[in-house]
C-alpha cells in the first residue's frame, strides 16, 4: 500500500479544478467551438471510413458490410507506372507554388504596408483580392481566350503586328510558367492579408524606436518587420506542406484539361484520377488515392515538424 | 407522308385484329381492364409521392406545372400516388447520378438509366436498384411485364434477378455518324450525298474553300468525340461490347462474335488510314486550331444555325435537324431555303447496321425506396395509358400541341416555348402503341433511312453479357486513359511523327496498360455466357 501524499489533490478535486479551469475558460471555448466541431464533424468523426479504400463497396451493405479485399483499390495507381511521375511533379508544382507564394505574399505586404495614402492602400488591395473569387472555369476560358490560336488575343495582336502566332495550345512546354503564373495572380492578394494582419500587429513603439535610432526604411524591413513574421512564415508553410501530394485539381484541369498535348507536361495525381475513373463511378479507388495522398502529407508534416523543432523550438507546431 | 399514314393504318389494322384474335392476351389496348383486375385487392389507402428520376435540366415553364398537375389528379385517382421528377442537369450528370443513387436516402423511386450511357449495370451490381421478382412485375406492373418479351427480361437479368424494365417498344436509332449538309454536298459534285469517308473529305474540302469563312468552323468540335471505331467499322463488320470502356474497346466480328478482340489491336492499317486522313482534315482546317482545348463551343445549334458543316452524333439526333421544325434553332433552314441535312452513318460503306440494345433505355427501382409496389404501377401507368402517356410525353393538349386532321402532332400557333413547352425526359418507357407521331418531323427523310437500316441491321450479339469487372477493373480504367489520350491525337490529327508511328505508340501503350488481360477475361466469361 502507498502512502498517500496530502499534496496531489484526490481524484474528485482534481476532476473539480477541470471543471473550474473549463468555466474559467468558457469565452475562450465558446469561441473556439466552431472550429472544434467542424473538425469534429469533418476530420474525426469520418476516419473510421477510411476503410472504404479496402472494400469492394456495396450500397446495400455499406462500408462495413462490404467484402474485404485488400490493397486492390490501390492497383491502378500502382499498377500504372506514372505514380512516380504524378507524385514528383504534384510536389514539385506544390513546392513552387509554396515558396512564390510566400515570399510574393510577405513582399506585397510590405509594399502594402509602406503605401501611405489609405485610399490607395485600400484600392490596390482590393483589386489584389479579386482574382481569388473568380471561378476556376472562368479562369480557364479566360486563358483561352488571350491564349488560342486562331482568336486569342495574343495572337489576333501579334498577327495584326505582322509576327508568327504562338501556338501554345498545341506546345506543353510554356505550361508549367502559364499555371504558375495563373496561380500567382490569382492567390497572391489573398494570401498576403495574413502577413498584412502580422505587420500590422507588430508593436508600433518597437518600429518608432528604430526609427529614433535612425533606421532607414530597408532597415527596418530588414531587421525589424521580417524576424518578426518569422512565426507567421514558420506556421503557414508547416500547414501548406501537409497538402503539398495534394495537387489544385481545378487550377489544372480548367487551363490544360483533356489536352494531352499540354498535360503530359504538367500532370498531377488529381488529373490523373480523375482521367483514369471518370467512367468509373468507384469511391474505393477515390479512397484509396486520397489516403495515399494523406499518409504522405501526413509524413511530410511530422519530419519537416521535428527539423524546426531542433532549430527553433518555439515555431514548432507540436 | 401518304406512305406513312397507310402503313400506320395497316400496322393498327394488324394490331387491332390480334387483340380480337386473342382476347385474353394482355396489351396496352386492354391495359384498363388489366389493372381493373389485378390492382383490386391492392391496398393503395396512403397517399404516396413517387420520385422519378431523370437526367436532364428542369423546365421552368408554367405549362410543366400544369401538366404534372393534372397528370398527379389522374394518378391519384387511379393508385393514390404523384410523380415528383428529379432532375440531374447535364454538368457532370453521370458523377452526380450515381452519387444521388450511391446515397440511398430514399429520396428517389423511379431511375432512368442504360446500359450503354448510363451505368445501369454497375449500379446493380453495387446494390442501387431494387430486385424485381416476377410475381412483383406481374402483380404491380402487369401490362409492362406481360408485353415486354421473356427473351427481354433475360437481358435484363444479372445472377438470376431482374434489376429493370427495358424500353424494347419504342422505334429509335442511336447508330453513330456524321450529319452534314446534303445541299452543300451536292454543290460539291457529290448527287447522292456522302457515300463513302473520301465523299466527307471531298465535302470537307468544298465546304472550307466555299463557305469557310462565314462559317464558325466546318466542325467546331471540342476534341472529345473520337470516330476511329465508326470510320474502321465503316469497312469491317464488329461491334463493340457497350458499357466496358469509354471507347468501343473490345468486341467481335459479327461473323464470329464469341471471339473477343481489341478493335485498335487488330485493325492497324486501317487506323493508320485514318490517322492519315484526319491529319488531312486537320490540314483543310476542318475544326479550330486548338480543338484539344476548344471546350467551350456548341457545335450542334451552331449546325442548327448554319455556322458549321458537320454534327458528330447519332440517328436519332439527326431526325431532329432534317426537321425544319423540329426545333426552334433549326435557323439554317429560314436563311438558307435550299438547306438540307444528310447522314453518314458507321457502316454504310460495309453495308450494315446493329440495331439498339433493348437496354439502351431502361427503368428501375432504387433500392431505397420506400414504396416500390407504387413506383411500379406508376411506372405501368405512365408507360401504358394513353392520357396519362399523352400528358407525360407530349403535355397539355391545344397548348404543347395538337392533333391535326391526319392523326399527327403538331405545334398549335400560339405555342411559345417559353411558357407553354413540357420535358420529363422519359426516355425509359416510351411505347410505340401510343405515340403519335409529329408533323414538324421530316418523315419523308426519315422513313427513307429507316427503311435503309432495315433491311440491313443485324442484332446486337452481345444482349445477354453481362461482365463482371471486379478483377480487371483496374487495368481497364488505364486503357481509358490510353485510349483517350491517344484518341485525341490520331482522331484530330494532332501528331508530329508518322501516322505509322503513332498508331504503334498507341497499341504499346495500350499493351502496357493491360488490354490483352481484359481481352482474356472478356473471352472467358463470353465462353462462361454463351457456352462457346
Amino acid at each position: 500500500m502507498s502512502t498517500i501524499n496530502p499534496r496531489v489533490p484526490a481524484p474528485y478535486s482534481q476532476k473539480r479544478a477541470i471543471g473550474k479551469k473549463i468555466w474559467n475558460s468558457k469565452t475562450l471555448i465558446l469561441m473556439c467551438l466552431p472550429a472544434i466541431i467542424y473538425f469534429i464533424a469533418f476530420s474525426y468523426a469520418p476516419l473510421p471510413g477510411i476503410y472504404v479504400a479496402f472494400v469492394n463497396y456495396n450500397y446495400r451493405k455499406g462500408i462495413f458490410g462490404s467484402p474485404f479485399i485488400g490493397l486492390r483499390n490501390f492497383d491502378f495507381v500502382a499498377k500504372s507506372g506514372q505514380l512516380w511521375t504524378l507524385t514528383r511533379n504534384t510536389i514539385i508544382f506544390n513546392l513552387i507554388f509554396i515558396l512564390l507564394d510566400n515570399l510574393l505574399a510577405v513582399v506585397v505586404a510590405i509594399l502594402l504596408k509602406e503605401i501611405q495614402s489609405k485610399a490607395f492602400r485600400k484600392v490596390s488591395q482590393t483589386m489584389m483580392f479579386l482574382p481569388y473569387f473568380i471561378s476556376q472555369v472562368l479562369v480557364g476560358l479566360l486563358v483561352f481566350s488571350l491564349l488560342n490560336s486562331d482568336t486569342g488575343f495574343l495572337n489576333v495582336v501579334l498577327t495584326k503586328l505582322g509576327k508568327e502566332p504562338l501556338r501554345l495550345y498545341k506546345d506543353g512546354s510554356a505550361w508549367p510558367l502559364i499555371i504558375t503564373l495563373v496561380h500567382l495572380w490569382q492567390k497572391t492578394g489573398y494570401n498576403s492579408v495574413v502577413y498584412f494582419a502580422a505587420i500590422m500587429g507588430i508593436d508600433a513603439a518597437v518600429i518608432e524606436a528604430s526609427m529614433i535610432d535612425g533606421a532607414n526604411g530597408w532597415q527596418k524591413i530588414r531587421y525589424i518587420i521580417l524576424p518578426s513574421l518569422r512565426p507567421t512564415v514558420v506556421i503557414l508553410i508547416l500547414f501548406a506542406l501537409g497538402g503539398i501530394v495534394k495537387g489544385d485539381f481545378g487550377l489544372f484541369w480548367n487551363l490544360v484539361g483533356r489536352n494531352p498535348t499540354l498535360y503530359r507536361s504538367v500532370d498531377i495525381i488529381e488529373m490523373y484520377v480523375y482521367r483514369a475513373t471518370v467512367s468509373d463511378f468507384n469511391f474505393s479507388t477515390a479512397s484509396a488515392v486520397g489516403l495515399y495522398q494523406s499518409l504522405i502529407g501526413f509524413i511530410l508534416v511530422l519530419t519537416v515538424n521535428t527539423i524546426v523543432r531542433k532549430i527553433e523550438p518555439d515555431y514548432s507546431l507540436f | 407522308m401518304k406512305k406513312f399514314v397507310a402503313l400506320l393504318m395497316a400496322t393498327l389494322m394488324v394490331l387491332s385484329l390480334c387483340a380480337v384474335s386473342s382476347a385474353e392476351e394482355i396489351s396496352t389496348a386492354n391495359a384498363a381492364q388489366v389493372w381493373a383486375d389485378k390492382w383490386a385487392d391492392v391496398d393503395t389507402s396512403n397517399h404516396v409521392v413517387i420520385n422519378y428520376m431523370t437526367t436532364g435540366d428542369a423546365p421552368t415553364t408554367g405549362a410543366n406545372d400544369e401538366m404534372l398537375a393534372q397528370l398527379n389528379a389522374i394518378l391519384t385517382d387511379k393508385v393514390n400516388a404523384e410523380i415528383n421528377i428529379v432532375w440531374i442537369s447535364w454538368t457532370d450528370y453521370l458523377a452526380n447520378y450515381n452519387l444521388r443513387i450511391a446515397a440511398m436516402d430514399g429520396s428517389i423511386d423511379l431511375i432512368g438509366s442504360s446500359t450503354d450511357w448510363l451505368d445501369a449495370w454497375p449500379n446493380a451490381k453495387r446494390g442501387g436498384f431494387l430486385e424485381l421478382t416476377p410475381d412483383m412485375l406481374a402483380k404491380y406492373a402487369p401490362v409492362t411485364y406481360a408485353t415486354v418479351p421473356q427473351d427481354h427480361w433475360d437481358v435484363c437479368t444479372y445472377e438470376g434477378d431482374i434489376y429493370f424494365i427495358p424500353e424494347d417498344n419504342y422505334s429509335q436509332w442511336t447508330n453513330h455518324g456524321f450529319a452534314y449538309r446534303l445541299d452543300w454536298a451536292k454543290e460539291a459534285g457529290l448527287e447522292n450525298g456522302c457515300q463513302t469517308w473520301a465523299d466527307l473529305t471531298t465535302y470537307v474540302k468544298y465546304v472550307k474553300e466555299t463557305y469557310g469563312n462565314d462559317l464558325i468552323a466546318i466542325w467546331d468540335a471540342d476534341g472529345t468525340a473520337y470516330p476511329a471505331s465508326g470510320y474502321i467499322t465503316s469497312y469491317k463488320k464488329w461491334r463493340a461490347i457497350d458499357g466496358l470502356a469509354s471507347g468501343a474497346l473490345w468486341g467481335g466480328y459479327l461473323d464470329d462474335p464469341y471471339t473477343i478482340n481489341n478493335l485498335y489491336l487488330e485493325e492497324t492499317d486501317l487506323l493508320v488510314e485514318y490517322a492519315k486522313l484526319m491529319k488531312e482534315w486537320d490540314e483543310i482546317g476542318a475544326w479550330p486550331t486548338d480543338v484539344l482545348s476548344n471546350t467551350g463551343s456548341d457545335n450542334r445549334t451552331e449546325f442548327r444555325q448554319g455556322k458549321t458543316a458537320l454534327e458528330q452524333h447519332h440517328t436519332q439526333t439527326w431526325t431532329g435537324l432534317v426537321s425544319p421544325k423540329a426545333d426552334s434553332n433549326n435557323t439554317m433552314y429560314e436563311t438558307d431555303e435550299d438547306a438540307d441535312v444528310g447522314f453518314y452513318y458507321w457502316g454504310k460503306e460495309a453495308g450494315y447496321v446493329t440495331r439498339d440494345l433493348v437496354t439502351h433505355g431502361v427503368a428501375a427501382v432504387s433500392a431505397a425506396s420506400a414504396n416500390p409496389e407504387r413506383t411500379l404501377m406508376v411506372y405501368d401507368l405512365l408507360r401504358n395509358d394513353p392520357d396519362v402517356y399523352a400528358l407525360f410525353n407530349y403535355g397539355l393538349k391545344d397548348r404543347t400541341y395538337a392533333i391535326d386532321e391526319n392523326g399527327y402532332r403538331y405545334t398549335p400557333d400560339t405555342y411559345v416555348s417559353d411558357n407553354d413547352s413540357i420535358s420529363t425526359n422519359w426516355w425509359w418507357g416510351r411505347n410505340d402503341d401510343l405515340e403519335i407521331p409529329s408533323a414538324a418531323m421530316n418523315w419523308y427523310a426519315i422513313n427513307a433511312l429507316y427503311d435503309e437500316y432495315d433491311a440491313i441491321a443485324v442484332m446486337y450479339p452481345y444482349e445477354a453479357f453481362v461482365f463482371d469487372n471486379t478483377m480487371v477493373q483496374s487495368y481497364i480504367n488505364q486503357c481509358n486513359e490510353v485510349y483517350n489520350e491517344y484518341m485525341k491525337y490520331i482522331c484530330f490529327g494532332q501528331y508530329d511523327v508518322t501516322a505509322e508511328e503513332i498508331v504503334a505508340q498507341f497499341q504499346d501503350a495500350l499493351r502496357a496498360a493491360g488490354a490483352d488481360l481484359v481481352t482474356e477475361e472478356l473471352q472467358a466469361q463470353i465462353n462462361a455466357t454463351y457456352g462457346k
